[in-house]
């Protein structure tokens, strides 16, 4: 592997930009998610920012279940999401619908809709366990080369 | 032979007009026109400086009766005209220039001496090689518009002879207004303009368009009326009209102010500056051609080509300072309102009031940097802006509105006219194209005039947003598009195309043009060789700004190819989009358009709120300026 | 031989002015985490985001979104370039509005309703540099006979002690250019809830990595005019710091107000006081 190539790959794991996507959880691992950049965590230390766009991320982190209604938008954000990234699931439900997978109107997990690279397993979560699934995720770079 | 062609340039376009009246047949029609533009063009090119100064003094007695006729029988037509809608002002103004130039011709002007009869500097080349250049165009354009224009409206008769003639007509009056040297001639052709644009403004003869030709026809004929008088009060002091000596001969005489601030309140009308702007935005009502050629290329230059004439005699003195303040004035108070403007041809209408406001107040300032910069702003303004109407005018056909969120996005439905329109616009704003070559040079001249480089700043500044904001409104298509050109006539495109062209090409050799145009004007610049324009305070890099553009073009341009063999996305739109461009999914999973309108802050800039202050302010000066003549 | 001398001298503050600009990059976002209490990433941080974002995959929904980021550079670089070499004030300040306009044209021309709002606040936010900007390019003026940056050189006494008023204007105009709070309206990186990320939002990868770059440019360049103010000694790299630190302080004291504000209050007092100094220097 030539320098530049180590080099931007080395760039590619030094600063994930996260795009946190509710796609119908019941709030509690999201608010774990924000945990992470507060002071008690700090994930910004790894050069993580929390952005707003699917255009600009690297990683697209997934809570809560996918419904009938969401799923478009679970697909269209992942489409929009400029390669290489990665996706994270976090939670029972985006591993797998968690508590509410019998009801009516829910798919299931995430990996329904779109490819899924780590499971951050917990309900919640928890900020720990998200943030090795995130440095998990910045690996998944590597393999991704 | 180079004697002949000042007549040559004044007279062609009248026979042409006169055979235009008289022809019926469309292709004969246009056969007149394009020849006619052509040798226009090629005429003026020939056209040299400077003249000897007998040039075309053996026909000078011809020329005298004809001219003295001619203007009674303008004010003639103007008065029947003023009886005919009843307009009691016009009336008024008419029989006013009636008596005022009855006196003068046969009591005053009788002692006057023969003099050169021809003027021809840098100036005035300038003037001429705009009208027929960039009018050439503008007349070549107009053929299949006005074709396209009556497909529309379907007279019962067709009324493009009349049309084409007036335009012709037009030309010889602006060539002449440039080149002659008499003060009496000038008055001539002056008012021979202010009757062309009532014609064309009104040409389509509905109630609106009536109704603002009349505007522009009694605004313009006090102007007419103040002009008359400054002629009067200059040839009282120095006994002759000789506009050249007449210069000279007054310079520094406090006597003289009073007429020579006449003379630019004169020149205010016909450039339309405030107070006297609701001339030029109701004239917006006129086909395309019309607004492209006379309010935004030509017809309204020759207010500021009046006052750069005088400028020499004016400058250093009060009411110079006043000029300087409301054209300044003028162009911040213009450019605010141009932001609150949805219609796109009164923001051109605007941006053209505001920057012949520029142009005035450097004339007021009167140093050689200031009128070169004038200059150069008169020759980059009339080529962008005419080119802005004539794109804004072909799209205003296809589109039928010419409101900016209609035209939202017009490089997708007509690429070329939208790219050339932005092309425009950006060579209005961004350097190093000539319109900020010009700018620079107002502000090196303008930094000790403490209050006008306040202006200067304010309103450049104002400029530039409403120019991106126009330019990223034509573009925003959202949609990813290869480039492939409209279909339209060829005269259609022909003129945007090459008027396109001109305007990067002349940015080009701006340091040419300077040398060329200007040098005799402005002895302490020296604009080297180098592609370097260097006053006392700075310099410009032109040739380091294009080379730089140029090679940042060529990258972008390589970036842009490659982006097209990438992936194409859709906008964000939180996710939901729904796969048509620019939609969302909304309720009942129907589509639904995205949309955000530009902000016109009309609670801020609108001319609601302004008109009354704005005005005020702008008489305020005016009177200023009055004042200042009077007092000492 | 000089004028070579010059050029290439000029020419090699770029590489310098990039690396100088990433690294007040990245100390912002260092000092604004130790303000939180957090640690913050490394100093080398912008780098590595800018890196990876050229390493990315290129994607616009509109050609001039690969238009604009290259000449947005090229004019941030000219501008410096000009800087260094000691050009006219004028017309370092016009080339660089070249960087400004395009990368709003390209906002506007993606048709995204966010870039579109953001795009109108920009050109406000551009607005109120320029006119700050060339205020102070008049106060150069009025002190020193020239609009050459060469100008401000080897006066006797520094130009802050003359232009106090015209300091506090650049200080606004910087907050606004470094795109902080209370004037960050068109396109910080906490925009997020409001109009995703403005005028960047559908600026993507290589894109955006290029206007990142542009943008330190323009910081960069807009301390060196700070540093006019004082441009003997210490003092030339020591005012423009104490200028940034203070904005860096400023955001994360100030909540993000509106673009009414910014323009009625924010820009409206510092154009009087502009307007004022350079009163005081005419009279
Ligand atoms: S996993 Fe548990 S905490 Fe997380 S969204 Fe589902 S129910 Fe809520």
């Amino acid at each position: 592997m030539g320098f530049v190539a180590r080099l931007i790959g080395k760039a590619r794991r030094s600063s994930p930009w996260l795009l946190h996507f509710d796609c119908g959880s019941c709030n509690g691992c999201d608010i774990e998610i924000l945990a992470c950049l507060t002071p008690v965590y700090d994930l910004e230390r790894f050069g993580v920012v929390n952005v707003g766009n699917p255009k600009h991320a690297d990683i697209l982190l997934v809570t809560g279940t996918v419904n009938q209604r969401n799923r478009q938008v679970l697909a269209v954000l992942f489409e929009q999401m400029a390669k290489p990234g990665v996706v994270v699931a976090i939670g029972a439900c985006a591993l797998s619908g968690g508590v509410f997978r019998e009801a009516p109107n829910v798919l299931g997990g995430v990996d329904r809709v779109i490819p899924v690279d780590v499971y951050v397993p917990g309900c919640p979560a928890r900020p720990e366990a998200i943030i090795d699934g995130v440095l998990l995720a910045l690996e998944k770079f590597r393999e991704k080369e | 032979m180079s004697d002949a062609i000042p007549l040559v340039l004044i007279i062609v376009p009248f026979f042409a007009s006169l055979l235009c009246l008289l022809s019926r047949s469309t292709v004969c029609r246009s056969f007149i026109v394009i020849a006619t533009a052509a040798m226009l063009a090629v005429s003026s090119l020939l056209l040299q400086g400077p003249l000897a100064p007998d040039a075309g003094l053996q026909w000078a007695g011809l020329i005298d009766p004809l001219i003295i006729g001619g203007d009674f029988l303008l004010l003639a037509i103007m008065f029947v005209l003023g009886c005919r809608y009843r307009h009691l002002l016009i009336v008024l103004l008419t029989l006013c220039q009636l008596g005022l130039l009855s006196f003068l011709e046969f009591f005053v002007f009788v002692e006057e001496q023969g003099h050169a009869l021809w003027q021809v500097d840098g100036l005035s080349l300038t003037l001429v090689r705009v009208v027929c250049i960039v009018g050439g165009f503008i007349c070549l354009h107009a053929i299949p518009y006005m074709q396209a224009h009556e497909n529309h409206l379907l007279p019962a008769r067709s009324r493009q002879p009349r049309f084409f003639a007036v335009l012709l007509l037009f030309l010889g009056a602006m060539n002449g207004l440039a080149l002659t040297n008499d003060l009496a001639h000038f008055y001539f052709f002056f008012e021979l303009t202010t009757l062309c644009s009532f014609l064309l403004i009104g040409h389509d003869r509905s109630e609106e368009a009536t109704a603002n030709a009349l505007t522009a026809l009694w605004m313009n004929g006090a102007g007419g009326l103040l002009l008359l008088l400054a002629v009067w009060g200059l040839f009282r002091q120095s006994a002759q009209l000789d506009m050249n000596g007449l210069v000279a001969a007054v310079a520094g005489n406090q006597a003289a102010l009073l007429p020579l601030t006449l003379l630019m309140a004169a020149a205010f009308s016909k450039s339309a500056q405030l107070p006297w702007q609701r001339w030029l935005l109701g004239a917006m009502v006129a086909p395309a051609p019309v607004s492209a050629l006379l309010h935004s290329s030509t017809m309204v230059k020759a207010g500021v080509y009046l006052a750069l004439r005088f400028a020499p005699a004016f400058a250093g003195t009060l009411p110079a300072r006043g000029l300087i303040l409301a054209g300044g004035f003028t162009f911040v108070a213009a450019a605010a309102l141009a932001i609150s403007q949805r219609n796109a041809k009164k923001v051109l209408a605007y941006s053209t009031i505001s920057n012949l406001g520029l142009i005035f107040a450097c004339a007021g300032i009167g140093s050689p940097a200031a009128l070169a910069a004038a200059v150069l702003l008169i020759i980059f303004h009339a080529v962008s802006k005419g080119l802005l109407f004539l794109c804004i005018g072909t799209a205003e056909q296809q589109v039928k509105s010419r409101d900016v969120e209609v035209l939202r996005g017009l490089c997708a439905r007509m690429p070329l006219t939208g790219m050339v329109a932005v092309l425009a616009a950006l060579t209005l704003v961004v350097p190093p194209f000539g319109m900020l070559l010009g700018k620079w040079l107002v502000f090196e001249a303008a930094a000790d005039h403490f209050l006008f480089y306040l202006l200067l700043v304010l309103g450049s500044s104002l400029t530039l947003l409403f120019w991106v904001r126009l330019a990223g409104t034509l573009l925003a298509s959202g949609e990813l598009a290869g480039f492939r050109p409209e279909k339209q006539p060829f005269l259609s495109r022909f003129p945007l195309v090459a008027l396109a062209g001109g305007a990067v090409l002349l940015a080009l050799t701006a340091p040419l043009l300077h040398n060329r145009l200007l040098a005799p004007l402005s002895a302490q610049f020296a604009a080297g060789g180098s592609g370097v324009l260097s006053t006392a305070a700075g310099s410009f890099p032109l040739a380091l700004l294009f080379a730089v553009a140029g090679c940042a073009g060529l990258l972008a341009m390589i970036g842009v190819s490659r982006a097209m063999a990438g992936r194409k996305g859709a906008a964000y739109l939180a996710g939901a989009n729904a796969g048509l461009p620019g939609h969302f999914v909304g309720p009942m999973n129907r589509p639904v358009r995205a949309v955000a309108e530009n902000s016109y802050l009309v609670p801020l800039f609108g001319e609601e709120r302004w008109n009354l202050w704005v005005n005020l302010a702008a008489g305020g000066l005016l009177l200023f300026m009055l004042g200042g003549a009077l007092w000492k | 031989m000089e004028v070579m001398l010059t050029a290439g001298l000029s020419l090699a503050t770029l590489p310098v002015a990039i690396l100088l600009g990433g690294l007040l990059s990245g100390i912002d976002r260092r000092l604004t985490a130790r303000l939180q209490s957090r640690q913050g990433p490394p100093l080398s941080q912008p780098f590595f985001d800018v890196l990876k974002l050229l390493a990315k995959e290129r994607v616009v929904t509109n050609p001039w979104q690969a238009f604009a980021p290259v000449t947005a550079l090229g004019s941030a670089a000219l501008a410096l370039v000009l800087f260094a070499a000691q050009g006219d004030l004028l017309v370092i300040l016009f080339v660089h509005l070249v960087g400004g306009v395009f990368l709003v044209l390209g906002a506007l021309a993606s048709g995204s309703p966010y870039s579109q709002i953001a795009g109108q606040r920009e050109l406000w936010q551009m607005f109120c540099c320029e006119t700050l900007l060339f205020l102070i390019a008049g106060g150069l003026y009025l002190s020193t006979g020239s609009f050459r940056v060469s100008g401000a050189t080897g006066l006797p006494a520094p130009l802050l002690f003359r232009l106090p008023l015209l300091f506090a204007a650049f200080v606004f105009a910087l907050t606004v250019k470094m795109r902080k709070s209370p004037f960050d309206l068109a396109g910080c990186q906490h925009a997020h809830q409001e109009l995703v990320r403005g005028v960047y939002t559908e600026y993507v990868g290589p894109h955006l990595g290029l206007l990142e770059i542009a943008h330190w440019l323009e910081v960069v360049l807009y301390l060196a005019v700070g540093s006019l103010f004082w441009a003997t000694g210490w003092g030339m790299v020591l005012l423009p710091l104490a200028a940034f630190l203070a904005v860096i302080v400023l955001d994360n004291i100030a909540a993000r107000l509106t673009w009414r504000w910014m323009l009625g209050r924010g820009w409206g007092v510092a154009f009087v006081l502009a307007a004022v100094n350079l009163f005081w220097l005419k009279g």
